[in-house]
């Protein structure tokens, strides 16, 4: 089974198949993302395609300085920062009208929607949003987030705890 | 439960996957949908371009105004007329154009004075009058 690597240098040597390799490699990492992200199954799977796109455009001049993984992340991070950033009125005006997820679970212990918690997250800063929507959606450790988002693990620790007062506060204030 | 535990909880749950195969697909008529449009748009702005370009260059030949060159009249500064310098000339050639114009209208107009005349000694006097002396000039070289 060839290396991440190695499908890289094919795909930038111009083999199209290899990139599709790629695609079925990492799919359902980026998809399982974002419908952490969205109740939409077809705004997870559009913004999935988004994700690719930018990778196809971005592959062919990938330096190897990071892990690809890595680099996948932060493409991941960045398309939903910008789908937040598009839908933050949307969000914090029609929180009301939320469709129904299918995800939800039903448990007395279940308080919040995704919906609700995501509304509250894109109102925290820049650097504390991304490492809370990293923590909490994928459940990363603090290491990964920190090489993700290019800083340190303490700093993210500290966006984190910062990030996550201010959520559990404005969640708090909303029931 | 501490409240990250209840966070992440809210985002648990079964999550189905997608076909790959009918992914790639998709992703693939996305990229040649994106790329035919980004072509689309390159062209539209190049034609744009082309058309400004020879749009403005037009426009600068056209508006110098009309030259006389041989008895043809040319609207271009490409041609070299080395007379006059700048608007002075192009006043003077306006004005020369015109003459020729009006002369030209006269000598059809007393021509057709002439022929329709019953009695050409009307005619004539009728030219002398308005002091048109070039058809009786003309008689007068031909006889």
């Amino acid at each position: 089974m060839k290396t991440d690597r190695e499908l890289i240098q094919e795909f930038q040597r111009g083999s199209d198949a290899a990139f599709n390799e790629l695609v079925r490699r990492y799919l359902d990492l980026v998809y399982r993302f974002f419908q952490k992200i969205t109740p939409d199954k077809m705004e997870a799977e559009d913004l999935s395609q988004t994700v690719f796109i930018k990778l196809f455009k971005a592959l062919k001049k990938f330096r190897f300085e990071s892990e690809f993984n890595t680099y996948l992340y932060r493409v991941n991070v960045n398309t939903a920062n910008t789908y937040f950033k598009r839908n933050k009125w949307r969000n914090m005006l029609h929180l009301d009208q939320a469709p129904d997820t299918g995800y939800v679970e039903t448990s007395q212990e279940k308080q919040w929607q995704k919906e609700e918690v995501w509304a509250t997250v894109v109102r925290l800063p820049k650097k504390q949003r991304l490492v809370v929507m990293m923590r909490i959606s994928q459940a990363l450790s603090f290491k990964d987030i920190g090489n993700i988002l290019n800083m340190t693990e303490g700093s993210a620790k500290v966006n984190y705890h910062h990030g996550i007062k201010r959520v559990k506060l404005l969640l708090g204030n909303n029931k | 439960m501490n409240f990250e535990e209840k966070l992440q909880k809210t985002f648990s749950g079964t999550s189905e996957m997608l076909d790959s195969e009918q992914f790639i697909n998709n992703l693939t008529s996305a990229r040649y949908a994106q790329a035919l449009k980004r072509s689309q748009a390159i062209s539209g702005y190049l034609a744009l371009i082309v058309v400004l370009f020879v749009g403005i260059l037009g426009f600068n030949e056209l508006d110098q105004g009309a030259i006389l060159m041989d008895g043809s009249y040319y609207y271009s500064t490409s041609i070299d007329y080395d007379q006059n310098e700048g608007s002075e000339y192009f006043d003077d050639l306006a004005l020369y154009i015109m003459e020729q114009e009006d002369s030209e209208y006269f000598d059809d107009l007393a021509l057709y004075i002439m022929e329709q005349e019953e009695d050409i000694w009307m005619a004539f006097s009728f030219l002398d009058e308005l002091e048109y002396d070039k058809i009786v000039n003309l008689m007068e070289e031909e006889s």
